[in-house]
């Protein structure tokens, strides 16, 4: 009898411990299985999305060209079919890589791509796409969390060999391998230290030239002293259907200049602040502007197209209360760069540029949520994509705001 | 201890439960689990390559021709360091094998433990593809007649910017092709023979199509310019016209505005303005639309003035439409302003005219048709069959020709036969593999 009674409570107590072991195995079986198949689910949905943004233009369809809010978002280009991005959608998204200013005489803060001193790009945030209503839109709010960086495949970097006479060195790279025979094409800007009355002049020079094996090559300019100039060299490198852009420039004075900001997209017009107002600054001073438009044509060439003088063209700009700023009005909705040179006197001038279309200077676009260290999985997926003929890759991040009731 | 053996028996078993379903669940490689899309990767690293036809051009030259080494640069730079990849072309042809490899480049041996693969056919930039349109009418014999009214010696009104002739050689340009026979009507002469069924060149004029260039007026041949045709400022011309149109199963176009709004010839009515100071044409009014829909009906003549037209302001193409406008590649805008629409009661009740919409060019707005196909039915033996149609677009000045050129398509549905693109050496196939370097 208590042989018999040993063995009943020992064959119940090793068989209950082997059924919760066995459970617990199990459960953790079915948990690795579900995990593995909500983040295949996260993938796909991933995929989708990021389609969703690129193959569908929004509503409506030119929203990017427009001050309206889209009641449909998508980011491609309504004139194309394909992975093809429209230049001004994505100029109205919300940078959220940057820090945003304030300019006091619109009362607007601004939404800020700067990438380096005198490539501005600036967005009213009354003007911008933010991120809850693209998520809102694409009816993702609440559900899943996302960070689309918008990026130049192509590489275009230039550096100074030398001043006196100016060299520069191009190099031109991919994401994953320099571009060796590449064309390059190239305009090299040049504020007059004098001429042009009361305003500054400036001269445009054109050329071409075509990489070495390393992805590179040397522009040398023989009668031009870099030092006593201020210039910039826009460069658009090109080679079996891959397109990028690089700038670089020389100024002889920043104390004062000129802060291009996006004025309205409706009226195409930009503001022309001046720095004191936006960044401040230790020299603030009045300073003459004259601006310019170039347009990037189908054979990599850039094209001047002219501003008339009644919309701004040239004028005069000072700091603080009682200056007003001034407008110009951008002729056209094709992609292109407006460049502006200053001057507060013969010898101390700059330029600075802005694009317009996001695509003209290969500007990246950062659009999204911070992303999230917290997050349990976080999927990517990649597109190449071409804006207005530049390529770019676009890449989205995605993650779960609702989380997994995992256990153990 | 025979209950503890058994119950180390059960364990045994639900061990080997769980080893053998352990064996069955195969869980996917963490690869697998999260991957990157390398099929649309794949295949707009394709299209950006392809962005300005390089790629186009590339796949169809020399294999020894520097331009692969160029794509090769271009395809390593654009994709991540860590993918692996292989272009191979083909080429595409007829007969027992499709696809012929020609060329293909890789930066690895293999391609990793899984890949995935996307494909674009290209055309050769030397070959031209042509579009053969079919004859409207051509499958029932004979074919249909297009006359262009181009007649000299009228005025065209509402038609602001342009001439009638001007929009009668971009109809022609546009509409030639699908006809049979294509005739401009030089002038109100012509017009009067093949209202009398007379042809001009030898066309049939039975089943033809007919479109007024000139606006809200109609050419009038001397021979009209008459009793009884001049009773009512000329709404019984439009009478005429209604029965013509009934009679020689024709359809007739107004491209702008009201339609019969004036009549128009140069020379009979020299000393006679419109109204608004234009000479050589007369205005009937809306009596002129009442008069020719009740010809197209075959009932009594009767005058009457009642302006039936409506403003339905901004309108917008029907989805039947922008379909044939994709098909056609005809592309007007897809808003359009319309202050002469017709009213429905002008189809219901049907015993109104007896007429049926057969092509909405525009979707209606409330009671208002801004632009449709009308057919005119009747009964023949018993069987209902279509006898004359009218073709109104009732848009705002100035007219855009392209609309009545798509209305008229999309009604009769004339197909267009496409070159074949697998013809022997025109189009290659370029395949691109992706794979990820690493291991699972």
């Amino acid at each position: 009898m208590t042989a018999s009674t040993i063995d009943h409570l020992v064959s119940v107590t090793v068989f209950l411990a082997a059924i919760l072991l066995f459970i617990s195995l199990f459960n953790q079986t079915i948990q690795t299985a579900i995990l593995y198949q909500q983040h295949r689910h996260l993938a796909t949905v991933c995929s989708d999305l990021l389609d969703n943004m690129m193959l569908n233009p929004g509503y409506p369809l030119n929203w990017g060209k427009t001050n309206s809010t889209p009641t449909s978002f998508g980011l491609q280009d309504p004139e194309f079919t394909q992975y093809r991005l429209s230049p001004f959608s994505l100029m109205r998204l919300n940078y959220s890589s940057g820090t945003p200013v304030y300019y006091s005489k619109t009362g607007q803060y601004y939404s800020n791509i700067t990438i380096g001193f005198g490539k501005f790009l600036l967005v009213p945030f009354n003007e911008i796409i933010n991120y809850s209503t693209a998520a809102e839109l694409l009816g993702i709010n609440e559900t899943y969390g996302f960070s689309l960086t918008v990026t130049p495949i192509v590489t275009v970097s230039i550096s100074e060999i030398e001043s006196s006479p100016l060299k520069l060195e191009v190099s031109v790279k991919g994401t994953g391998f320099p571009l060796a025979n590449a064309n390059v094409s190239y305009c090299l800007i040049t504020v007059k230290a004098s001429g042009g009355g009361p305003y500054p002049s400036y001269t445009t020079d054109y050329g071409e030239s075509l990489t070495d094996g390393g992805g590179s090559t040397v522009l040398t300019f023989p009668s031009f002293d870099g030092n006593s100039e201020s210039y910039v060299l826009i460069v658009y490198a090109h080679i079996s259907g891959l397109v990028g852009v690089g700038y670089h420039e020389h100024v002889r004075y920043d104390g004062s200049y000129v802060v291009p900001l996006i004025g309205d997209f409706d009226s195409k017009t930009v503001v022309i602040a001046h720095s004191w107002d936006v960044h401040q600054g230790d020299d603030p001073a009045e300073i003459s502007y004259n601006a310019t438009f170039l347009l990037l044509s189908e054979d990599f060439t850039l094209r001047e197209v002219p501003l008339e003088n009644s919309t701004g063209k040239v004028g005069k700009i000072n700091y603080g209360n009682g200056q007003p700023f001034n407008n110009i009005t951008i002729p056209t909705y094709n992609p292109g760069i407006v460049i502006i040179t200053y001057r507060k006197s013969a010898q101390e001038n700059g330029v600075v540029l802005m694009p317009w279309g996001i695509s003209s200077m290969a500007f990246p676009v950062t659009f999204g949520s911070t992303y999230p260290f917290d997050k349990e999985w976080v999927v990517t997926d990649i597109r190449q994509v071409l804006v207005n003929s530049i390529a770019y890759q676009a890449r989205l991040s995605l993650w779960s705001l609702k989380g997994y009731g995992v256990i153990g | 201890m025979m209950r503890t053996i058994e119950i180390l028996l059960v364990i045994i078993i639900i061990t080997g439960a769980f080893i053998i379903a352990s064996l069955f669940a195969v869980l996917p490689s963490p690869r697998q689990v999260s991957p990157l899309n390398l099929r649309r990767l794949a295949l707009t690293t394709l299209q950006t390559l392809d962005g300005d036809y390089d790629l186009s051009a590339t796949v169809f030259k020399a294999n020894d021709d520097s331009a692969w080494a160029q794509l090769q640069i271009a395809l390593s730079a654009c994709l991540p360091p860590n993918m692996i990849y292989n272009l191979t072309v083909y080429e595409v042809q007829g007969g027992a094998q499709l696809y012929t490899p020609i060329k293909s480049f890789s930066n690895a041996e293999s391609l990793g433990v899984s890949s995935d693969a996307a494909s674009s056919l290209v055309a050769s930039s030397n070959v031209t593809f042509s579009v053969t349109p079919e004859k409207i009418g051509g499958s029932q014999g004979g074919g249909v007649t297009l006359y262009i009214l181009n007649c000299s010696d009228s005025y065209g009104w509402w038609i602001t910017g342009y001439t009638a002739q001007s929009l009668a050689q971009d109809l022609y340009n546009l509409l030639s092709p699908y006809f049979t026979k294509t005739i401009m009507v030089q002038n109100t002469a012509q017009l009067g023979q093949i209202l009398g069924n007379t042809s001009l060149q030898g066309e049939t004029v039975q089943n033809a199509v007919i479109i007024n260039t000139f606006g809200e007026a109609v050419p009038i041949p001397t021979a009209y310019c008459k009793s009884p045709y001049s009773a009512n400022s000329y709404a019984n011309y439009s009478y005429a016209l209604g029965q013509k149109v009934l009679l020689y199963n024709w359809t007739w176009t107004s491209i702008v505005g009201y339609p019969f709004y004036y009549v128009s010839n140069t020379g009979n009515f020299s000393s006679i303005q419109n109204g608004w100071g234009i000479y050589g044409m007369n205005q009937i009014g809306p009596g002129g639309l009442n008069a020719f829909l009740r010809g197209l009906d075959n009932q009594s003549y009767s005058y009457d003035p009642t302006d039936i037209k409506g403003s339905p302001g901004v309108v917008y193409l029907s989805n039947q439409v922008i379909d044939s406008s994709n098909y056609y590649g005809i592309y007007p805008s897809q808003s359009q302003t319309s202050t002469r629409a017709l009213p429905t009661s002008i189809i219901s009740p049907y015993s109104t005219y007896h007429l049926k919409v057969t092509t909405y060019v525009f979707n209606p707005v409330d009671n208002w048709i801004p632009g449709a196909v009308y057919r005119h039915f009747v009964t023949v033996n018993g069987t209902s069959q279509n006898q004359g149609s009218f073709y109104a677009l009732g848009l705002t000045r100035t007219p855009d020709i392209r609309l009545t050129a798509l209305g008229l398509l999309t009604d009769f549905k004339p197909r267009l036969y496409r070159s074949e693109y697998t013809v022997n050496g025109t189009s290659r196939l370029v395949v691109l593999q992706l794979g990820q370097a690493g291991g699972v």
